[in-house]
């Protein structure tokens, strides 16, 4: 039996955004939206998900003179995303798509 | 990239190891730039002051060293002010930390050379950077980097002890150009 996909990784923009905030300390949203390539509007609502969930941390503050909002991944998350790319392994190690 | 939930097992895989390099790419690629800067001011002082020293036969002319920190760190505070938005990984933290050190390393003891004890200055500083330049070359997985930094640093500490005066510099302006080599060789790398 398969182990079941988080729904709230198994989305191309969150997952991405996951992806992204795997591999860094933190990440502003600037950033996040350069390497997705997604829209300042839907990436806000996902962003807000994932925090929803515990996932990631985001923090709100100011930059010099300029707001920025930096994005975390909490130990929740890397344990979250950890266990959907074994899922993900496991499908594909099995055939199955 | 827009919203997508009903993706299979290998487009879900295909997005995390496509967002991850990308990322991890754009990361090193932007560490490049740190690289040059330092290696570029490395062979501009060393030259400068072999010249200086070679003509006027005056050492003193080696203070002008401590203008290379003086010009350098506030150029890398510039240059990320205008990447503020790209962050930190842990490659391109440990290679920040390896060279932080390197720089520490490098003016303090000049420091004491000149003021307290003398000591043989090029000797250590040419030791300690191909030390730093190995590790990077580890650190970036990059094996011509790793045995640049390698020859620097003997062949450098073996020059140091055998040359006596300017010409020790010199040492210096190749270890410069292997900076910016290695600059440019992780702007390709991570393209």
């Amino acid at each position: 039996m398969f182990p079941k996909l988080d729904p709230l990784l198994h989305s191309e923009l969150r997952l991405a955004v996951m992806s992204i905030l795997a591999g860094v300390e933190s990440a502003d949203f600037t950033y996040i939206r350069t390497q997705t390539g997604a829209t300042a509007g839907n990436l806000s609502v996902q962003i807000e998900k994932l925090d929803a969930a515990g996932y990631i941390t985001v923090e709100k503050g100011f930059k010099g003179r300029k707001p920025c909002t930096t994005c975390r991944i909490t130990p929740a998350g890397q344990e979250a995303f950890g266990k959907y790319v074994e899922a993900l392994k496991e499908y594909l190690s099995s055939g199955a798509s | 990239m827009e919203q997508n939930n009903n993706l299979t097992a290998q487009q879900s895989l295909q997005i995390i190891s496509e967002t991850f390099n990308n990322s991890r790419k754009g990361i090193l690629r932007n560490s490049a730039k740190y690289f040059m800067l330092w290696g570029a001011l490395l062979t501009v002082t060393s030259l400068v002051v072999y010249l200086l020293w070679h003509f006027t036969g005056k050492p003193q002319w080696n203070f002008l060293w401590f203008a290379m920190p003086a010009i350098g760190y506030p150029a890398a505070a510039l240059l990320g002010r205008s990447d503020a938005a790209v962050p930190q990984n842990e490659v391109s933290k440990m290679l920040s930390s390896v060279w932080g050190v390197f720089g520490a390393f490098a003016v303090t003891l000049s420091a004491i050379a000149v003021a307290l004890v003398p000591m043989n200055v090029s000797l250590i500083i040419v030791i300690l950077f191909g030390l730093a330049e190995c590790v990077s070359g580890a650190l970036l997985k990059n094996w011509p980097i790793t045995i640049c930094g390698f020859l620097l640093g003997i062949g450098g500490a073996v020059v140091a002890m055998l040359v006596k005066s300017e010409a020790q510099l010199l040492i210096f302006t190749l270890a410069g150009i292997l900076l910016l080599v290695t600059g440019f060789i992780m702007k390709l790398q991570y393209k």
